[in-house]
């Protein structure tokens, strides 16, 4: 087996580091870019949204490397993601790939011995005892939150940093480095070390930078190269910004949601608008724009693929959200179109709106 | 001593000088024409023949172009369109509540409360409603755009064009030509639909407060004003320098800038004799595979643009005025 897998930020590289600890032969797919999304397009169906066709680009540049499996989330949930597993299975096979396909569902839906099942797909092809799959498994889940938290770190405060670009250059660094490590305990400590170098930038407290929530959809947040690197280019603006939705994030909401303890504040915060779970992340969203205004933060971007069914549903609530707390959200569409002139507009006009507002409220005008 | 600003749009390029007390004083219109730098020299051409480049003490750019006017020419401040039109409405009237504008390739809309920007929104995948549209809709009609509006309003009554989408309002055009309704009434119906699908998609979920002003290039078009007046229901304004709004507000926020800073960094008008040329290259850096722009000025480089790591234009920021306003 040669497996492979969908890119989402930076989660190749806590895959990698599960596949180097268990031992199992894999390919990551060169990371996501316009040829991808080109590959994509060309052989997705036009309406589906945005993830599905840089997912199907990845396959097949995967699949060029040699790669036979594809290791994929599934959720059988009420957004199209939820037949994503299906579609994919399908054009792939339709296009005369012969790739096999391990969908990770939850128990609920498939039942937890089909889970094992599927899971020990996985297993068989490592030749390690137990006691080191399991080892490989909590280094990979360390790993991926320690960079989760890196992330975060420097993403916040690139707002108050002296030397402009550091925190932004030390996390890429930090990534290319990490890419370049093949045991996951060699690449554990260098997170840490990049952690505590990220956490030593010289700053500037007394700035008080401008501070934006990133919230909407899971991947198109997630994915830089879906969202035109917006976190990238808030950072070279100065602006401190935080993003509630992380690969760790989503990993303890599934562990945690058969016994419905998962995200109980979000849960709570989003009850007056939006009380149901409609699919996607559209409750999240709700309930981080809340959390975010609540955290004193200046405003709200929310970004979602064109056709979004869970985030329009929220984008017709977060006016009601931005009028009564007064909040600035804006709300970003992305599709395959590459032009950022637009983007970078409405990204510069609601920073000085957030910029201006501040002004006004400190001084008058 | 004048503030300058560049707009550098779409389809057309706008410079305007104002004085320190932000009083238009000199306006120039020119169609882009697919060639920004071109543009630029040319507008710097007629302005070097009336001022000395020493008068200029500040210079600002906007339009979707203004990276690369900025790379050229020199600002202190380069400010995305929303802020620059916004600047320019309320130096116009204090009491402005929302700002309509359409331009050639996008339009916007701008709320503002008690004199600064609350809210705004643009286009976001559809260009139905703006001005290459009803330039191109004025040349099937044979009609000259700037009679366009007067065509509207001599109308007797209006014919129903589906305005969601540009591709379905001309085939739905050219259909009601076919049954037999004038020209005017056409026209008419679709400054309608345009305003229809101009309220339902830019304006979406946004109150729209009078005073309202209406500004961009498509503000000439009398028909438009009307029909805007029609479907809000009160008057709408449009300013006298409707199609310089963008300049105009590149201009006074330079001059704010250039209070702060003390010294312009505007580099004069001899660029209008220069050779100022474009090469771009594939960067190899990542697999991203970025395309590069690299402006040179004779055998000098100017800057570069268009990477998303800035490997490139990391070096230029200075040059480029990143985010300096």
């Amino acid at each position: 087996m040669k497996a492979t897998f969908p890119h989402l930020g930076n989660v190749y590289l806590g895959v990698k580091a599960l596949f180097d600890g268990l031992g199992i032969d894999y390919v990551i797919p060169p990371q996501n870019s316009d040829h991808a999304l080109n590959i994509g397009t060309r052989h997705s169906p036009d309406e589906i949204c945005l993830p599905f066709k840089i997912m199907i680009g990845n396959y097949m540049q995967a699949v060029e490397e040699g790669a036979d499996t594809v290791i994929l989330t599934g959720s059988c949930g009420p957004c199209r993601f939820g037949e994503y597993c299906e579609l994919q299975m399908n054009l792939m096979k339709s296009l005369g790939y012969d790739l096999k396909f391990i969908v990770l569902d939850m128990p609920k839906d498939i039942g937890i011995k089909e889970l094992f099942n599927r899971l020990s797909i996985i297993g068989s092809s490592s030749k390690k005892s137990r006691l080191q799959k399991l080892r490989a498994v909590k280094t990979a889940v360390q790993i991926m939150h320690l960079l989760d938290e890196t992330e975060a770190l420097a993403h916040y405060l690139a707002g108050y940093e002296r030397n402009k670009g550091q925190c932004k250059s030390l996390f890429h660094r930090c990534r290319r480095e990490a890419m370049k490590c093949s045991d996951p305990q060699e690449m554990l400590s260098l997170i840490k070390e990049y952690k505590k170098r990220i956490e030593y930038v010289p700053v500037d407290i007394n700035k008080d930078p401008v501070k934006i929530a990133i919230i909407g959809e899971i991947y198109t947040v997630i994915e830089p190269y879906s969202n035109f690197c917006i976190e990238d280019k808030l950072m070279d603006y100065g602006v401190s910004t935080k993003r509630g939705m992380t690969p760790s994030w989503w990993l303890k909401n599934m562990a945690l949601s058969p016994l419905k303890i998962n995200s109980l504040d979000i849960k709570k915060a989003s009850r007056k608008y939006l009380s149901l779970e409609i699919g996607g992340h559209a409750r999240e969203c709700i309930g981080e724009a809340i959390l975010s205004w609540k955290e004193g933060f200046d405003g709200a971007i929310q970004i979602y693929p064109l056709g979004c069914m869970p985030e329009i549903v929220s984008k017709s609530i977060l006016p009601a959200i931005s009028r009564d707390y007064d909040f600035p959200i804006m709300s970003l569409v992305v599709d395959d179109m590459t032009g950022e002139a637009g983007f970078i507009t409405r990204l510069e006009a609601f920073i000085d709106l957030l910029e201006r507002r501040r002004d006004n409220v400190l001084f008058g005008s | 001593m004048y503030y300058l600003g560049v707009d550098l749009g779409s389809v057309s390029t706008d410079l305007a000088l104002v004085d320190k007390n932000h009083n238009l004083v000199e306006k120039i219109y020119l169609k882009t024409r697919g060639n920004p730098i071109k543009a630029i020299q040319e507008g710097f051409k007629i302005l070097k023949d009336k001022y000395d480049e020493r008068e200029i003490t500040a210079a600002g750019t906007t339009g979707s172009g203004r990276m690369i006017a900025s790379a050229i020419m020199g600002a202190d401040a380069v400010k995305n369109e929303i802020t620059a039109h916004a600047r320019a409405a309320l130096e116009f009237d204090k009491e402005v509540r929302t700002i309509i504008e359409i331009g050639g390739q996008d339009s916007k809309i701008i709320i503002i409360n008690k004199g600064i920007v609350t809210d705004f929104a643009m286009n976001t995948v559809c260009a139905a409603g703006t001005g290459s549209f009803l330039d191109r809709q004025a040349e099937r009609l044979e009609i000259p755009i700037e009679e366009f509006g007067d065509y509207a309003l001599r109308a007797g009554s209006t014919v129903r064009i589906a305005g969601r989408c540009a591709v379905f309002a001309e085939s739905d055009m050219i259909h009601k030509q076919q049954l037999g309704y004038a020209k005017e009434e056409i026209i008419r119906g679709l400054c309608d639909a345009l305003v229809r699908n101009y309220l339902n998609n830019v304006g979406k979920g946004k109150t729209i407060l009078p005073k309202v002003l209406f500004q961009g290039g498509v503000a000439a078009n009398k028909g438009m004003k009307a029909a805007f007046e029609k479907e809000l229901g009160f008057e709408i304004f449009v300013p006298e320098n409707y199609s310089m709004m963008g300049a105009i507000g590149a201009a006074i926020i330079a001059g704010d800038q250039v209070k702060k800073t003390g010294k312009t960094k505007f580099r004069g008008f001899k660029l209008a004799e220069n050779n100022i040329f474009s090469r771009s290259f594939d960067c190899d850096g990542c697999p991203n595979r970025c395309e590069v722009v690299k402006i040179y000025e004779n055998d000098n480089i100017l800057g570069y643009f268009g990477d998303r790591c800035s490997r490139w234009t990391g070096k230029t920021n200075e040059i480029l005025g990143l985010r300096s306003g």
